[in-house]
């Protein structure tokens, strides 16, 4: 997208697949350095293979679901770059559960990893964001900004992180630190795609989401990765606490019922 | 529940309130003690709505008619309307149309009556609202914040009332306070000119809702009237959703 990040440090979380490796890419493409974190050191080992390898590449490994793993994965791209110009927020996990089907781990585990991780995460990285004037973009949801049922422990996480996007947003103003979330639609991606065949009629599953969205379909993680580097970028310079859908128009409005 | 009268001695206009939303404000209104000034566009409506309230609330029913879309007629309504404690801008256009078959006439005449119009009487009927320390509540919509296909012209409309509602809300404080009621879809004459179409449309609406149904005009009128009632003294600005959740989320 012409964004260039060369010199620049970046750590992505949860970027072994998904939208996460798109970000990651993204930024590798950009010229950046970037540290590939998912739960799994084999996986990370794989998606740096995918992107090709090389010295802008390291793995930083590490269960985010408590503060010391948080930490760990923020000081082994500390450690490698000696500086960190971006965090971004992307791991996640979502389990679609009606509420009385919602079990206390699995509570527990969405907000640990949906909202907590990325608390833990910043705090962590926040002495070498201060130093390069740098900026944290959480990967939201459109279910941050409204509901859908069956997925009340993802649905409280989002809208929990929007509201840290903002209280961080204001605290670190001064510093020239810029908290900013995205709040994506449906992807098209391997989590989509393996929902889809849980489904038992993946066909009817893309189908129902592809309406879902005003604009037809659902997004290639691409084009989620190409906004994010704009908010990561000089461009946003003046973007700060904002919370912005990047959903095809789900958040919009709708057409009226048929 | 026994009636309340927390309206005793208030003195209230209702815009558009000789059918829907309107009317049932009307009501709840006059039963808790106000006296209220009925407004509809045309003369007959709201002589029969005077009518129809003036043997359970004598004198204290009043109307008058006014086409809100003229800017001499609102002005002509604030002046018979007085010193007033509360002005519910509830009258308001609806019409489905799509962007190409909007044209300025219908963009005027829905923008007139549905912000300019609140707008102008709340303008014009300010010095006695400040001086009795009164309220404006404003009858927003979902499509303030839900985006509807074909209704380009009613969503800007809505969303400019909670504007003007909010600018109000901090330009008038603390004398006055301004408040905006968003109910979803309800069962009242913009659903249709007949109880079948309306039957139909309510049928179709009640997707739009996580309560499976478009409201009753009493359960928007109750919110509009803790807007306007003491209960709500410290609450301006606000935006209350009454619109069975539409603006909640959505299910695929």
């Amino acid at each position: 997208m012409g964004f260039d990040f060369t010199g620049k440090s970046v750590l992505v979380t949860g970027a072994a697949r998904g939208l996460g490796l798109a970000v990651a890419r993204a930024f590798h493409d950009a010229g950046a350095r970037v540290a590939i974190n998912d739960r799994s050191a084999e996986r990370v080992t794989v998606a740096i293979a995918t992107l090709g390898g090389g010295s802008r590449l390291v793995a930083a490994p590490a269960d985010l679901a408590d503060a010391a793993g948080c930490e760990r994965a923020v000081r082994q791209a500390t450690d490698a770059f000696d500086r960190l110009d971006v965090l971004v927020n992307n791991a996640a996990v979502n389990i679609e559960k009606p509420i009385e089907a919602t079990d206390d781990a699995q509570w527990d585990l969405h907000l640990a990893i949906v909202l907590k991780a990325p608390f833990f995460c910043a705090r962590a990285a926040l002495p070498a964001l201060r130093r390069s004037r740098g900026c944290i973009v959480n990967v939201a949801s459109e279910l941050g900004l409204h509901a859908i049922p069956n997925n009340v422990a993802y649905v409280s996480a989002k809208h929990g992180v929007l509201a840290m996007t903002r209280a961080m947003a204001i605290e670190l103003a001064p510093t020239g630190v810029r908290v900013n979330a995205i709040c994506p639609g449906t992807m098209d991606t391997e989590l989509m795609k393996e929902c889809a065949a849980d489904s038992g009629d993946p066909a009817a599953y893309y189908r129902a989401f592809n309406a879902y969205h005003p604009v037809g379909r659902i997004a290639a993680p691409e084009e989620i990765a190409a906004f994010l580097l704009c908010l990561a970028s000089p461009a946003a310079s003046f973007l700060t606490g904002a919370a912005i859908p990047v959903d095809g128009g789900s958040t919009a409005g709708r057409t009226m019922p048929a | 529940m026994s009636p309340r009268s927390d309206f005793v001695g208030k003195r209230v206009l209702v815009t558009g309130s000789t059918r829907g939303i309107g009317s049932a404000t009307a009501d709840r209104l006059l039963e808790r003690g106000a006296s209220v000034m009925l407004h509809g566009r045309r003369q007959k409506d709201v002589d029969g709505a005077v009518a129809a309230r003036a043997a359970t609330h004598g004198n204290r029913v009043t109307g008058r008619a006014a086409d809100l879309a003229d800017r001499a007629q609102c002005r002509r309504l604030a002046d018979a309307a007085g010193a007033l404690d509360v002005l519910v801008n509830c009258a308001a256009i609806y019409e489905e149309r799509d962007i190409a078959a909007s044209d300025e006439d219908f963009w005027d005449i829905a923008i007139g009556t549905n912000v300019t119009a609140p707008w102008l009487l709340a303008h014009a009927l300010l010095p006695g609202l400040r001086a009795r320390r009164g309220v404006i509540v404003n009858v927003g919509s979902d499509a303030a914040y839900l985006g509807y296909a074909n209704s380009s012209v009613y969503c800007a409309s809505k969303g400019a009332i909670v504007g003007l509602t909010r600018a109000l809300a901090v330009e008038l404080g603390p004398e006055v306070r301004a408040l905006c009621v968003c109910p979803g879809p309800a069962m009242t004459d913009m659903m249709g000119a007949t109880p079948a179409e309306r039957a139909a449309s309510g049928a179709v609406w009640s997707k739009w809702t996580m309560l499976g149904r478009a409201a009753e005009p009493a359960e928007i009128a109750a919110a509009i009237a803790f807007a306007a009632s003491p209960d709500a003294s410290f609450a301006t600005g606000s935006v209350i959703a009454i619109d069975g959740g539409a603006g909640t989320g959505r299910r695929l």
